[in-house]
């Protein structure tokens, strides 16, 4: 009798929600009429956080993030154009049936959020000060530009060009390390020039930098 | 385990049918086609590393977590349909200490296809998933001819893990509330961490006895598997995670969760059987942590009894307590478990009416009365290391510790004769010792560890070794089953293959 009545009872819940999808709820990527913040919400909030600050380093920060950069990486992975092996394992399927709207929809909602200041911020304070000269003024001997000339003085991005501050230094790190090493994201090849000649220590010291600016 | 003995059965068309899917996906695989996924990785397109951390199945990361959590609904609806085949090998240290090697560690030193499993898993609903599991084993029995001698292995079909669920989320910037409803048949399988019970496993471990010493003991609710549950669950803010349910019979309407059991071996409840699970969790950088605790009650008619006789009905009271840390930042995946599972076993009448203290002491004298109940405390921790989701190794250790019991004895001394009750039963008493699995002293314990390495070549496929080293074993260290028979005897070395499409 007992397993009649929880076999029955699913039925009931099968039955009453089958038909009744909630568009506000919806876990669905291929539904095209689930808004961009519902998926935000249901989907991206798992590695991104809700309001677009992730916990683990794994996954970059999406708050205040400029909406074409936002954009064009999700066209990016949408048509396998970018390759790194930490983006498309995660978002090639999240991303293979979004549509534009969605996008739209995605980046206008992680660009309107706030930035937390990094609860574990890494690197230490010697670090974070050869990162700031080096975001200011570049490496001049080696012909490296500052990063403030596309990424602006305070790490805000513009347009393509990426928010970086506040970011993960775990994620800028292995970043700067696939635009130096591969061509695994075409979109930002002018990141392979200018990361050429970096060295691991130069790295480190600009994401540590750079995480560590405080939320704006 | 009793493999040994069984009739012989016609295999049935739907093992059939597994075995050609099966054989298909060895082909796919020795063909080297890349492209292949689970069911899972299909719906969300994404990797299995994405919810399986280090991409070790079945430990999840906290994503994968949520993506069960939430229904198996993430992503969008696929053919639901993946399987999974091991390949296996074991080597057990000593199998000179027995009265038939054939019988006591079949198929040792022998690789095997050993099991395979089908699955009906993922989104059918924007609120509805499935994980079901039914599971082929290619050792089931063995046949027996006239005069005793073993034949041919035939393969059995069954139900296996199955967790059907409902489930919505409630999420906004200031609250995450994730509720759902689970239909499931076993205990803790509708649990998302790795230290539940009913997930604190390797790779599918075979079931000839070459296989039996393989792994150790794990903590494990007493009803074990095969019955028929509904849970409700919660999830509030990542957390604190809380689930409730009730368990009876896999029968009638629920009688699939138990398909392709006879029904002498399905487990039959009674009463209400009520299980609970608390949990806490925290994220923070590249850590997250779980402190749980877990319960259940099960009332078990003995195996094979009349149900309609309460005095056939015995109790299981279930105490856990969980643990796990996970590290997750690629190309490392660090994971920490230990769990701890009380089992009070409340005999039933008939099970104490009817036993007959039949061994004696080794001075002589007969063991005492049993006792109606047994308590038992099983322990085991596990560290493991992946590195780019692709090389691996963990150690775990395992102790079992409980109460003496002459109920649990099968092995002892005769006083008449003066000696050991032997194998056999020349003066046709009915009173035998067990030889391996015997026990001498009535107490279980077991102790150990495990230790393991693994390659996962790509994604769908994982071949590891494996060394279970005993240094406990029923009860004792040396001569446990009172033949000579010493704990590490039964030291095993173990190889598998492990692929799933």
């Amino acid at each position: 009798m007992k397993s009649n009545m929880i076999a029955a009872f699913f039925a009931v819940v099968l039955v009453a929600t089958a038909g009744c999808t909630n568009i506000e709820r919806s876990r669905n990527l291929a539904d095209p009429t689930v808004p961009g913040r519902v998926l935000a919400m249901q989907v991206c909030s798992n590695c991104h956080g809700v309001d677009g600050n992730s916990v683990s380093p794994n996954f970059p920060n999406l708050a205040a993030q400029s909406e074409p950069y936002f954009i064009e990486q999700l066209n990016s992975f949408r048509k396998h154009s970018r390759l790194d092996p930490a983006g498309f394992e995660y978002m090639w399927g999240l991303s293979r049936h979004l549509t534009d709207e969605q996008i739209k929809d995605l980046a206008a909602y992680y660009a309107g959020q706030k930035v937390q200041s990094p609860a574990y911020p890494t690197g230490k304070l010697g670090q974070r000060e050869a990162g700031k000269v080096l975001y200011a003024g570049g490496v001049p001997e080696k012909n490296i530009l500052a990063c403030a000339t596309c990424h602006g003085p305070d790490g805000m991005g513009m347009q393509q060009f990426p928010r970086i501050a506040g970011q993960h230094a775990d994620y800028l790190v292995k970043q700067l390390i696939v635009f130096q090493r591969t061509d695994e994201r075409p979109e930002g090849a002018i990141m392979k020039v200018v990361a050429h000649d970096l060295t691991r220590d130069n790295i480190e010291s600009v994401a540590s930098y750079l995480e560590s600016l405080p939320a704006r | 385990m009793d493999f040994v003995g069984a009739k012989v059965r016609r295999t049935s068309l739907h093992d059939h049918v597994l075995r050609v899917v099966l054989c298909l996906l060895g082909f796919a695989l020795a063909a080297g086609n890349a492209y292949a996924l689970p069911a899972f990785a299909r719906q969300t397109g994404q990797n299995c590393a994405s919810c399986h951390a280090g991409g070790q199945f079945p430990e999840l990361t906290p994503y994968g977590r949520i993506f069960k959590m939430t229904g198996y609904t993430i992503g969008e609806r696929m053919v639901p349909l993946s399987v999974m085949g091991v390949l296996s090998y074991a080597k057990v240290r000593d199998t000179t200490k027995t009265d038939d090697p054939t019988v006591d560690f079949q198929k040792n030193n022998s690789l095997m296809f050993a099991t395979g499993s089908a699955f009906l898993a993922g989104k059918v609903t924007n609120n509805i998933g499935a994980f079901v599991q039914v599971t082929y084993n290619n050792y089931n029995s063995q046949s027996v001819g006239p005069n005793g001698e073993l034949g041919r292995f035939q393969g059995h079909t069954q139900a296996d893990n199955m967790d059907i669920r409902y489930a919505d989320r409630f999420i906004d910037a200031n609250r995450d509330l994730i509720v759902g409803l689970s239909v499931n048949n076993n205990p803790s399988v509708s649990d998302p961490w790795n230290s539940a019970a009913a997930w604190m496993q390797y790779t599918p471990n075979a079931s000839p006895t070459s296989h039996q010493f393989v792994d150790g003991s794990f903590p494990g609710f007493g009803s074990g598997g095969n019955i028929a549950g509904a849970t409700a669950y919660a999830y509030l803010n990542k957390s604190v995670y809380a689930e409730l349910g009730l368990y009876g019979t896999a029968n009638r309407a629920m009688s699939f969760m138990s398909a392709g059991i006879a029904d002498v071996n399905r487990t039959k409840l009674g009463g209400t059987n009520p299980y609970w699970r608390l949990a806490y969790t925290r994220e923070w950088g590249p850590h997250n942590i779980m402190l749980g605790t877990s319960g259940m009650v099960a009332h078990v008619f003995d195996a094979g009894s009349d149900t309609s006789d309460l005095n056939n009905r015995g109790r299981f009271k279930n105490f856990g307590l969980d643990s796990q840390y996970q590290y997750l930042l690629d190309p490392h995946a660090v994971t920490a478990q230990a769990a701890f599972m009380r089992q009070v076993t409340n005999y039933s009448q008939n099970t104490l009416n009817n036993f007959v203290p039949t061994y004696f002491q080794a001075d002589g004298t007969l063991v005492g009365p049993a006792n109606p109940s047994d308590t038992t405390n099983t322990f085991r921790a596990k560290l493991s290391y992946v590195y780019q989701a692709k090389y691996g190794g963990s150690v775990a250790f395992f102790n079992v510790r409980g109460t003496s019991n002459p109920l649990n004895q099968n092995s002892g001394f005769d006083a008449a004769v003066g000696g050991l009750v032997t194998t056999n039963d020349p003066n046709g008493t009915g009173i035998t010792s067990t030889r391996v699995n015997g026990n001498l002293s009535g107490n279980p314990a077991t102790r150990g560890f495990n230790y393991e390495g693994f390659w996962t070549p790509v994604q769908y496929v994982r071949v590891g070794v494996q060394y279970t080293a005993y240094n406990k074993f029923n009860g004792a260290s040396d001569n446990y089953d009172g033949f000579g028979r010493n704990a590490k005897d039964n030291n095993t070395l173990r190889f598998y293959i492990w692929a799933a499409y």
